[in-house]
């Protein structure tokens, strides 16, 4: 399929290595350790589970105006885009790559450093750890926690959230501490996922199989009004490229304006909003959603994205 | 328990090879399958190398492959598949599309 015709596809529908390509500029992208290198996991054919060249992710980078953008891309159809070694590795790589550019554009561009900035895209489609290699894929997440924070005062980090599979387990706190997160309605986040939920605490508690009931929770219309994703665009490609695009034309200061947590107030912020849950003690989404000036909340979930970001109100960053 | 690894070779037409040095394609989900396809100068042999979780399908997989080589009328290549259960139908169906996009065609 072609750049043009790419941008109007369904981010959701899309795999891993088309949205990498179709993010950047057109024809700019190169992967790195692509499916020609035949990276396989080490640890899945002892298991008698499948392989695959890329190991679930497509790293990379290409140019968005002119500056580099370090892509990762995961792929949920391949064991639920779930991190193993080689996987978490490649995400590593992507960063160290990212930090020696970052180093070359500070010297080279020091008056003009906005413009060649590079940044760091992750696209997730993951449950978290791979079990089958879980050792080396926990191992993974606090190596990306490192280089995250490696990032901060550098360059920006930019979660995309639009994939079947959502962001899930420990990367639903690597998206957490990422400078900002862009989500679509489809796109789902969280930490315990909905089955694991269900399955802890029993379906009293929470029905995985209550499609809808999932979307008010973890869908990105509920992150968006909660503020825990700050931007939301329809599930197109050219959506996501979008928000994208204009948040790296920002400041860099404007993008870490972004952030959810890791500061003194923004922790105060997140006590604020446990202790107004206590005191509400909501039954669903829709009672929050109401509290924030949402009239008829039970008519959010099927508004159209623009309609929606028209009528809706999110949560003030002031709690109370 | 242990992955299969198998590999098969096929009379292919001679020079009816990929324009490019090598192409991927498809992705190994549940029941899905990727290939490799690599330009390899052989005298129009075709070569394939398939790594699988399932036994006792490789008179299967000699038959689909066989059918490819023929019907597609491909030659000097190696393709590498990672198949995860794929059923011969998405074989067939897959190796089709790796071809008709490496040769420049919008997938079938």
């Amino acid at each position: 399929m072609s750049y043009g015709n790419g941008q109007k596809m369904s981010f959701l529908e899309a795999n891993a290595r088309q949205r990498a390509n179709w993010l950047v500029d057109e024809g700019s992208f190169t992967e790195l350790l692509g499916p020609q290198d035949r990276m396989t996991s080490p640890h899945l054919p002892a298991l008698g589970e499948a392989v695959s060249f890329d190991d679930g992710v497509v790293t990379g980078v290409g140019r968005i105006g002119t500056r580099p953008v370090f892509v990762i891309s995961q792929e949920g159809r391949f064991i639920g885009g779930a991190v193993g070694e080689v996987h978490g590795a490649k995400m590593v790589g992507i960063f160290r790559l990212a930090l020696d550019a970052y180093k070359a554009a500070a010297e080279k561009h020091p008056d003009d450093l906005d413009a060649y900035r590079p940044a760091v895209v992750i696209s997730f489609e993951t449950g978290g750890v791979r079990l089958h290699e879980a050792n080396a894929g926990l191992l993974a997440h606090a190596e990306v926690m490192d280089m995250i924070q490696d990032t901060k005062g550098k360059l920006p980090v930019i979660s995309l959230i639009g994939s079947k599979v959502g962001c899930f387990g420990g990367m639903g706190f690597v998206a957490a501490a990422t400078d900002a997160i862009i989500m679509s309605p489809l796109g789902r986040l969280g930490l315990t996922g909905p089955e694991v939920i269900e399955q802890e605490m029993g379906k009293e508690e929470f029905d995985a199989s209550d499609k809808s009931l999932v979307s008010r929770t973890t869908g990105g219309k509920h992150k968006y009004i909660m503020q825990d994703c700050n931007i939301l665009v329809e599930d197109t490609i050219m959506g996501f490229r979008r928000a994208l695009c204009d948040l790296l034309a920002q400041p860099y200061e404007k993008v870490c304006a972004c952030r959810r947590i890791g500061s003194y107030q923004l922790v105060k912020e997140q006590m604020d909003l446990v202790a107004l849950a206590v005191e509400l003690n909501p039954g669903d989404a829709k009672d929050v959603w109401r509290y924030y000036g949402n009239e008829h909340p039970e008519q959010l979930p099927e508004l159209e994205t623009a309609e929606f970001l028209r009528v809706v109100h999110r949560r003030p960053k002031e709690v109370r | 328990m242990a992955l299969q690894h198998l590999e098969f070779s096929y009379e292919g037409t001679p020079g009816a090879t990929i324009p490019m040095e090598w192409f991927h394609s498809g992705v190994v989900g549940s029941g899905d399958m990727e290939v490799l396809l690599t330009r390899r100068e052989q005298q129009g042999k075709v070569t394939v190398k398939v790594c699988t979780p399932v036994r006792g399908f490789d008179q299967v997989w000699d038959k689909v492959l066989a059918r490819f080589v023929q019907e597609s009328g491909c030659g000097d290549l190696e393709l590498e598949i990672n198949d995860n259960n794929a059923t011969p139908f998405i074989v067939s169906l897959r190796l089709k599309q790796a071809l008709q996009e490496a040769r420049g065609g919008e997938p079938a």
